[in-house]
């Protein structure tokens, strides 16, 4: 295989990990637990800033051409996970303050608010953030350390990914396949009847968001490490938008929906249209991509609501010869 | 019986802005009956229902449970203690089948708890299964054992009543708040109810019940306390309360 | 000059357009309940029609005209050939949040997709300026007042003298009952969204009308503080969401002459989000409780 293929697979694969990662964050989030999270993507920027800032070193280096807080200059995968600490903590705080009880529109209105502030604060707190151009040239994880040639890195980061996809993957896949997963969809339901029944209804809707913002915050990590940057202009609201739409193209409430949701939509979807020539204007395409993402899941909505693979009930076992008479 | 109350309500008040919902309110539920809780509308009813289940917090007054003081407890913790209440407007967890509707309910489940699912199957499997045996169980009980896999948002409503009441046992508890049961549900399936009510008391079960349906108060509730505007008016046996003038008033003009 | 009597000036313009914005905004979300997020966007693509309309030669007052009459029809067709169908076919609340932003989506993309992410200015003669009590007005902008205050006034007319605005405020507080009083909802519905659609356009008018130069995205970024000044006031009550166009109309540009301007939509923000949290039925309603969608 050329070395140009590996680096477009490799790429590819690598961008499939991050978003069935944020996927399955989100899944838990809004599928299982009903939490509309439209300001999914700033935890995940969080993630990614912190990886960025924990490796880039002290700001003052290099010249200080770029301004931000906390540098240092840790070892894989010491970024990695203060990144998803960073995530669920940030999810902690803005849960303790916004999870209460509100109608559900009131409640997506705050998530919306709080995404469109954390744009603009992060765009103009330059000493903070470093404005709009965000930050640049991040080390990658063990690159030193390793010694491979380019395309040799690529896989090993490939590697990397997938390992990290498959942990995420069975975290929340015990938590689903729990009682408490259960519950989780129960609250979700009639968290009035959850309340009436013994369920901590606040706790539980916390343990869901922080648990999703932790996996957001990782997956922002491995995607800023990989392409080296992190610009404020990467994580405004609509990206939240396509991870919701990949939730329910896929099947909101189901992992595997989560999954396929992912490479159908930012995957799938945008790859494919990456290859179409730039006709019109500059700019035309990429309008006209999200205006076929809009489309995309309204047709999904009205179609097949329950998406791809849709949220499943379990059955359980029964001793033999114990089947109930149907009436 | 023992002599002291399980349930104690003492000079509950609610307003809402300038309006007095319930006006120091207070009466007794003995263990192992069943007590109705009776009144025209707009008589507060609900409210008290809402204050006793943790739903709404009292603007003065008390509720003791058990013989401990439960005012301001949220309703989640009063569910843990025992005080668990059904709904009047059907509330089952719609996109769960009917034995999830029921697991959700089994109390001090491990598997609810996040560090016990991260370490994996293996610490909740057990308790799991027995949770599974008891719900099914109840469901031969209510006799609605087919419908286990069936989704709860697919249910008739009788059936989702049933539901309802089989789930509120899953969690054992000391007092069932039962908030008018029977309302919109057929004459046969009232009968059903009531019998499956009279079982449970039998086994000493205690239950309060707002209700309505005045002939299922009557075969079912001992003693029945009366409320109106916001105030308990009088309590005791139907009978006693079909000669009390105040009571027949009150329900002529409300 | 001082420059708080100046920003003050800015404040009333901004508080006029907002006011017509979310007067609309409220009484459609009060009568329907389902939150437009593509409001703002359809504020923009009525923005564009008056470009049009002034680029082939039309007065203001046929632009304005142009915009109220497409906001109307398109807020109408919205609801008659999107939101309708979705509600009747059983999407619930947050179900119709994600329709009405991909909507927005469309809209927003589909507009810039025509008009390219370049900037427009309705083709007007430019305006004489007059200084009043310290403040600097355009004589458009005295007209964007006036189109606030005859808007606020024909609102108040028809909602408390006519037969129509009783069915209304009827079907905002409960549609069942409403319904079962002999009150065509249907209609009732219809009229909120031509009503809520034409305010919308006339604020989109106005919107383009007092910035030097908008695009695209104009609309949507005023979304925010159209909804912020609603919930302020009481969704589904006109005269709250005149207040709160008020309130946040000049808190944003009173703001903007303390903290650094660029942080002057995050005041109406976070105005929003503390009455969400706090006091979610803003300053006029009795209670926010959870109401399904109506269509």
């Amino acid at each position: 295989m050329s070395s140009s293929m590996q680096f477009y697979i490799s790429n590819l694969l690598v961008y499939l990990g991050v978003d069935v990662m944020a996927c399955l964050g989100l899944n838990l989030q809004f599928g299982v637990a009903g939490l509309i999270n439209l300001a999914f993507i700033v935890f995940q920027a969080a993630g990614a800033y912190t990886a960025a800032v924990l490796t880039l070193g002290p700001s003052t280096a290099r010249g200080g051409f770029q301004s931000y807080i906390l540098g240092a200059h840790l070892q894989f995968p010491l970024p990695w996970l203060a990144a998803a600490v960073v995530g669920g903590a940030l999810s902690f705080v803005v849960g303790l303050i916004v999870l209460r009880r509100l109608r559900t529109d009131y409640q997506a209105m705050v998530m919306l608010v709080i995404s469109l502030i954390a744009t603009t604060v992060v765009t103009n707190a330059t000493g903070l953030f470093n404005g709009s151009n965000g930050l640049a040239l991040i080390p990658q994880p063990l690159e030193s350390v390793l010694k491979l040639s380019p395309v040799g890195y690529q896989w090993f980061y490939v590697g990397l990914t997938f390992a990290c996809t498959i942990l995420v993957w069975v975290i929340v896949r015990r938590i689903t396949g729990s009682p408490l997963g259960r519950t989780l969809r129960a609250v979700r339901d009639n968290d009035v009847a959850a309340a009436s029944l013994g369920k901590n209804v606040t706790q539980l809707r916390l343990i869901a968001f922080v648990a999703g913002g932790a996996i957001a915050g990782l997956s922002g990590a491995i995607l800023a490490q990989f392409i080296s940057a992190w610009s404020p202009g990467s994580w405004l609201f609509p990206e939240s938008f396509v991870y919701f739409s990949a939730v329910i193209v896929g099947g909101a409430g189901n992992n595997m929906g989560a999954v396929v949701g992912a490479a159908l939509v930012p995957v799938a979807f945008l790859e494919a249209t990456r290859y179409i020539p730039q006709f019109g204007y500059p700019g035309l395409v990429d309008a006209l991509q999200w205006v076929v993402v809009g489309l995309l899941t309204l047709g999904v909505m009205w179609f097949r609501p329950r998406g791809v693979f849709p949220e499943r009930t379990r059955r359980f076992a029964r001793p033999p010869g114990s089947e109930p008479t149907h009436e | 019986m023992s002599g002291e109350p399980l349930l104690s309500v003492r000079g509950l008040a609610k307003s809402f802005g300038g309006v007095e919902a319930v006006r120091d309110v207070s009466f007794d539920v003995a263990a192992g009956s069943i007590t109705g809780l009776i009144g025209p509308n707009g008589a507060g009813k609900s409210s008290v229902l809402a204050i006793v289940s943790g739903f709404l917090a009292p603007t003065s007054g008390s509720v003791h449970f058990g013989g401990e003081l439960v005012s301001g407890h949220s309703a989640y913790r009063l569910a843990r203690l025992g005080l668990v209440r059904t709904f009047q407007l059907s509330s089952e967890f719609e996109r769960l089948s009917v034995i999830e509707n029921l697991l959700v309910a089994a109390p001090n489940q491990r598997g609810d708890r996040l560090r016990d699912v991260l370490a994996g199957r293996w610490r909740w499997r057990a308790e799991e299964e027995e949770a599974v045996a008891r719900a099914r169980e109840l469901l031969a009980r209510f006799e609605i054992p087919e419908k286990e896999d069936d989704l709860a948002g697919d249910l008739s409503g009788g059936q989702k009543r049933l539901l309802e009441l089989a789930r509120a046992l899953m969690t054992e508890p000391k007092l069932l708040l039962l908030d008018e049961p029977m309302a919109g549900v057929n004459p046969a399936l009232i009968r059903r109810i009531e019998a499956h009510l009279m079982a449970l008391r039998d086994e000493g079960l205690t239950m309060l019940m707002v209700e309505h349906e005045l002939g299922v108060v009557e075969r079912l509730c001992d003693p029945v306390v009366v409320m109106a505007q916001g105030q308990v008016l009088s309590s005791g046996t139907m009978a006693e309360l079909r000669a009390n003038e105040e009571v027949l008033d009150a329900y002529l003009a409300g | 000059m001082n420059l708080y009597v100046l920003s003050f000036g800015f404040g009333l313009i901004t508080a006029s357009i907002l006011a017509i914005a979310s007067v609309g905004f409220t009484l459609q979300f009060g009568v329907t309940n389902i939150l437009n997020l593509a409001y703002g966007d359809v504020m923009t693509g009525c923005a564009f029609i008056a470009y049009l309309v002034t680029r082939a030669g039309g007065s203001l007052a046929e632009a304005l005209l142009a915009g109220a009459a497409s906001g109307a029809l398109a807020s109408y067709g919205l609801n008659r050939f999107v939101y309708t169908p979705f509600v009747r076919r059983g999407t619930r609340m947050f179900g119709m949040i994600i329709v009405t932003i991909s909507v927005s989506l469309v809209l927003q993309n589909g507009l810039q997709g025509i008009f390219k992410a370049t900037f427009f200015s309705l083709a007007l003669p430019r305006p004489s300026s007059y200084t009043f009590a310290g403040m600097i007005f355009t004589s458009q902008q005295f007209v964007i007042i006036a189109l606030a205050v005859v808007a606020m006034l024909f609102v108040h007319a028809l909602l408390s003298w006519t037969k129509l605005g009783r069915a209304m405020r009827a079907t905002a507080a409960d549609p069942e009952l409403a319904r079962s009083c002999g009150i065509a909802t249907d209609r009732v519905i219809d009229v909120a969204w031509l009503l809520s659609g034409a305010l919308c356009g006339t604020a989109g008018v106005a919107l383009a009308l007092n910035v030097t130069s908008f695009t695209s995205t104009a609309g949507g970024q005023f979304l925010i503080p159209i909804i912020a000044a609603a919930v302020l006031g009481g969704v589904g009550h006109p005269y709250g969401a005149m207040v709160g166009a008020v309130v946040i109309g000049l808190s944003a540009e009173l703001s903007a002459a303390v903290i650094p301007p660029s942080y002057k939509e995050v005041v109406a923000f976070l105005i929003l989000i503390v009455v969400l949290l706090i006091r979610p039925q803003g300053i006029f309603a009795e209670v926010a409780t959870q109401k399904e969608v109506v269509a």
